[in-house]
């Protein structure tokens, strides 16, 4: 037994005591855009209302817009009202709102940075935050650096400082490069936690779990058994408003350096030897060093033209406001891509990510070769498909198994059924929203969940070499209909290897 | 909570196992009639709850209240061991929306009449699903060393009592219940509602090292688990007085009040819920009644 004589508090033993983070001020830069608006704001109030925030916590939003602390306390308060995923409580909103101030920011200025670390410094007092910071920067790329180095030029003697970096990290390898070597010279690798709110889905975690915690699926996680696997990443809204930013980023940056590249690790990346975030972040660069670039006949991209989605008339990619007449931005890419390695070469991942395509989805599909010899009179298996273990991203988060059953009644008959797991079904807990986790682990110091540096450089490699080839044709844009799977050139992608899309 | 989309049920008087299997197929399958998509059943374990007469309602509030966190088989065992032999049924189909589908629970109460009281692991053992895990909820104080208490521990997984039902008997029946924890793991939902404020003593750490008396304004079985606890952790002895209270209201230390825990107490159904979510054997809970025990 551990006695009181003993170092270590014996009375916290047993005790489900979740870490919580050291004192400190969360600083956004960026803090009248949508992001915090629609997911920072809600997600930390979501923690306050589950005591995950330090007792000892300030807040402090910068952004250009002029607003007075109580302006933007009510804004916020507004923001978790319509966005967050627990009932408003006065209560908790008033703990997190005493510690909430508002700094006007001209990024270009020198002195507003000065003033927001004498704001910093008065609320650091204020809340006994003990010089801890973490910086959100929810601002475009091209803004961070100049961020980074004002941070770093006024960074107190005190406590530590960590930064978090929401994608788009770079707008390609030499911009990458160029922000990973800004920060490095300033700050160590453990102080980086770089966001890919995909990471922080409990499904797309589930993912490890479905692999390393059972022991059925490994053994047969490999080119032996599966005989393609398929990523979809589909949306079906539009631009939202946002042509600023799409007309520069296309879905190549917006999805596919990203997400869908994550996705694609997480999937066939070997065991971790840990948990920890190196071990984790090991494996995953070794895939995406293994992915050998695409060439120009294994890489599809679309635009998106009018059409119907869910019943409604909505415009094209080029009458959208601010967008080009003639853009020749993509909204839709898709790959086969090939892991180099023991276990998946020749193993084709096809993916597929897009704008105003049919409906909302993120899917991972494993499908798996045919039984070799199905013993059935002719015709008994035709209703028969290969077996598929499909991981449900979003929505309706869960886990899918295509199997043969037989029909009952007389004769063999076979058809395809799926066991199903819904992942609301059997934990009726709320799914913590993404952007909860990764705040939370930020604070804590673990970036499991978070981009390193190289992978980051190895995803805009192989996106580099994409769009460099991009440079030398003129595709006809547009050449899908919003509302449907995307432009035909996609489907016979698969259709040359004689395969087809997941049927949705 | 979720509205509850579907609900049928079935009533019947001296039924089979069988039976009662059978009319369960019979309601699962009616339950998803008319759907696009059927209806899952999805469950996480087999979940028993033994409540007499006098525990019957408050059981099946609780139940009623955590139905949709923990899609399970649940069985409500109501012993009537004065009454004629025989096994009354009421089974229900429970189903929330997901998406668009629904997720269906059953629940099986079984009224246990005569003789079928004394047996009741023959009942339940037909009934349970294979291969997940049996949390038995027993409500009251349980019959140590009786049969029916004996022959489900044989079969269970995780046994949950609360100590606050077992009346003035305190701290007598720890010792009893001390003796169970080799056969199977062992949850008090009274120890669970002591957890804020065991985390706030915690936090107390390293002023409430050398703290000899203990004042416990809550229930008496609140009192001396936290006493218990107390000893057990840091290794000496510590004065115990309970100031009866309908919940655990405050703790003073040495004569001195600690500080309120943060947040609001979890209701019934949220801590049942809450060691509904627990497999692992608790050693410091175990420890703390062990020195409840010897008080």
């Amino acid at each position: 037994m551990t006695t009181a004589t003993e170092e270590q508090n014996p009375l916290l033993e047993g005790l489900r005591v979740r870490r919580r983070p050291d004192p400190c001020i969360l600083v956004i830069f960026g803090a009248s855009g949508d992001l915090t608006t629609k997911k920072l704001m809600p997600a930390l109030y979501s923690l306050q209302a589950r005591h995950l925030l330090p007792e000892k916590f300030g807040i402090l939003g910068a952004a250009r817009t002029e607003e007075s602390d109580d302006e933007f306390r009510e804004r916020m308060k507004q923001a978790v009202k319509d966005h967050g995923r627990d009932e408003f409580k006065q209560d908790v909103w008033d703990e997190l709102a005493q510690g909430m101030r508002y700094s006007t920011l001209d990024f270009a200025d020198d002195s507003g940075e000065d003033k927001l670390r004498d704001t910093l410094n008065a609320l650091d007092q204020e809340r006994g935050t003990q010089g801890n910071r973490v910086y959100y920067f929810a601002v475009p790329p091209s803004a961070i650096g100049t961020l980074v180095q004002e941070v770093a030029e006024r960074r107190g003697a005190e406590g530590w400082v960590r930064l978090i970096i929401e994608k788009p990290f770079g707008h390609d390898l030499a911009s990458a490069n160029e922000l990973n070597a800004t920060i490095k010279e300033r700050f160590q690798e453990s102080d980086v936690f770089r966001i890919d709110h995909y990471l922080g889905k409990e499904t797309v975690q589930n993912m490890l779990a479905l692999r390393f915690a059972n022991g059925i699926f490994e053994p047969i996680w490999n080119r032996q058994f599966i005989d393609h696997v398929q990523i979809t990443v589909a949306e079906s809204i539009g631009i939202e408003g946002r042509a600023g930013y799409y007309e520069q980023a296309g879905a190549i940056r917006d999805i596919f350096q990203n997400h869908l590249l994550q996705l694609v690790a997480i999937t066939a990346m070997e065991p971790p030897i840990d948990f920890t975030a190196d071990s984790v972040r090991n494996e995953k660069v070794k895939v995406l060093k293994a992915m050998h670039t695409p060439g120009p006949k294994h890489v599809v991209r679309g635009q998106y033209g009018a059409g119907f989605v869910e019943g409604v008339d909505v415009r094209g990619y080029r009458e959208e406001d601010g967008v080009a007449p003639g853009s020749m931005t993509e909204t839709f890419v898709a790959a086969k891509l090939f892991v180099d390695n023991w276990r998946w070469a020749d193993t084709p991942f096809y993916v597929r990510m897009g704008k105003r395509l049919a409906r909302r989805e993120t899917t991972i599909a494993i499908q798996f070769k045919r039984a070799p010899h199905p013993p059935f009179e002719d015709g008994g298996a035709e209703g028969l498909r290969p077996n598929v273990l499909l991981i449900h991203v979003q929505p309706n988060e869960g886990v899918s198994l295509a199997v043969g059953a037989k029909v009952p009644g007389q004769g063999m008959t076979i058809r395809t059924v799926h066991m199903d797991f819904l992942y609301g079904g059997a934990f009726r807990e709320g799914l913590p929203e993404a952007y909860e986790r990764l705040i939370l682990d930020a604070m804590l110091g673990d970036a499991t969940l978070f981009t390193r540096s190289d992978e980051i450089e190895e995803q805009w490699a192989l996106v580099d070499a994409i769009v460099a080839f991009w440079q030398r044709d003129r595709p006809s844009f547009p050449n899908y209909a919003a509302g449907t799977w995307g432009p035909a050139a996609a489907d016979e992608l698969l259709h040359r290897d004689g395969r087809s899309w997941r049927r949705h | 909570m979720a509205q509850t989309l579907i609900e049928d049920s079935w009533t019947g008087e001296n039924v089979s196992i069988a039976q009662i299997e059978r009319e369960l197929a019979r309601l699962r399958h009616a339950s998803a009639a008319g759907s696009a998509q059927p209806n899952l059943r999805t469950s996480v374990m087999t979940h028993i709850a033994w409540a007499p007469p006098e525990w019957e309602s408050q059981a099946k509030d609780t139940l009623l209240g955590m139905a949709e966190r923990h899609p399970s088989r649940t069985l409500l065992l109501v012993p009537r061991p004065d009454e004629e032999d025989g096994i009354d049924a009421e089974l229900s189909i429970r189903c929330f929306p997901i998406g668009d589908r629904a997720i269906c629970g059953e629940v099986i109460d079984l009224t246990l009449r005569g003789a079928r009281a004394i047996a009741p692991a023959s009942i339940v053992l037909p009934l349970l699903i294979s291969d997940l895990p049996v949390f038995f909820r027993w409500r009251g104080l349980p019959p140590f060393r009786a049969a029916e208490l004996e022959q489900m521990v044989g079969l269970i997984d995780r046994l949950i009592v609360d100590s606050n039902e077992w009346g003035d008997d305190l701290p007598g029946p720890y010792a009893r219940l001390a003796e169970l924890f080799d056969r199977t793991v062992v949850s008090d939902i009274a120890w669970a509602r002591t957890e804020r404020w065991r985390s706030l003593l915690a936090s107390l750490w390293p002023g409430i090292a050398g703290v000899r008396e203990l004042r416990v304004h809550g229930t008496q079985a609140q009192g001396h688990l936290l006493a218990g606890w107390l000893r057990s952790r840091l290794g000496h002895a510590i004065a115990l007085e309970v100031d009866e209270r309908a919940r655990l209201e405050g703790i003073d230390l040495d004569g001195t009040p600690a500080p309120f825990p943060p947040g609001d107490p979890p209701n019934p159904s949220d801590v049942l819920s809450t060691e509904l979510d627990r497999y692992a054997r608790d050693r410091v809970y175990e420890a703390a009644v062990r020195s409840a025990a010897e008080q």
